[in-house]
């Protein structure tokens, strides 16, 4: 493997999950280990049955122009690019602790969770490589 | 020595490189993959993922519809 990015998944407003799947789905690309570990709101994006991901207040306004300019550019769903990112290898880990405080288990989540983990393991997972907190 | 067209024209980044990675898996040691996109962050991104898994840019052409990567195999 040629390095490794590990990603925290702390917000959960649509806009943020766009970076998400792009370098996921990039750095599995690239040959990287990839590991994501899902907290906070961005738990509800992971959902079996997901709720619709709000947008920052400040940006509402240009939501609508923003998901039609990702139509016109072809660009891929993020969770299509997590999917693809894990056919390429990627894992993707929810938060145990952020999970006994929503009241969530792991039959909660879409197949896009391999499995739910403590903070030591994921510090543990993403030693001695790349770090990104969004 | 095989020479695969993957066509990624009209999808967006990291599409293309998706592609050619997945290109990659299925192809052997002295193969020639050509890379189709329109995605104008190609040029930079086929060399950083050649660098990385420690390919080979051939070539790197501009057309009018199109720019053209040609990545050799030399290492799996």
């Amino acid at each position: 493997m040629a390095g490794k990015l590990s990603i925290i998944m702390f917000s959960g407003t649509a806009d943020k999950f766009i970076p998400l799947g792009v370098l996921s789905q990039a750095a599995a690309a690239m040959g990287m280990e990839v590991n994501i570990f899902v907290t906070g709101f961005a738990l509800l994006g992971f959902l079996k049955q997901p709720r619709p991901l709000p947008f920052p207040k400040e940006f509402e306004s240009m939501a609508q122009a923003l998901e039609e300019g990702m139509k016109n550019n072809n660009v891929a769903a993020w969770s299509d690019m997590v999917r693809q990112a894990k056919a390429l290898g990627a894992h993707v880990y929810a938060c145990s602790m952020m999970c006994g405080v929503m009241g969530l288990k792991k039959e909660d989540f879409s197949d896009l969770v391999d499995d739910i983990v403590g903070a030591a393991t994921f510090l543990q997972k993403s030693e001695g490589g790349q770090t990104l907190f969004i | 020595m095989a020479k695969k067209v993957i066509d990624s024209r009209g999808s967006a980044c990291p599409g293309p490189i998706t592609d050619l990675a997945l290109a990659y898996r299925n192809a052997s040691i002295g193969d020639e993959i050509e890379l189709w996109s329109t995605d104008p962050g190609v040029k930079e991104d086929a060399k950083a993922w050649a660098q990385r898994t420690g390919n080979v840019i051939e070539s790197i052409t501009e057309l009018p519809d199109k720019i053209v990567v040609l990545i050799k195999i030399v290492k799996k």
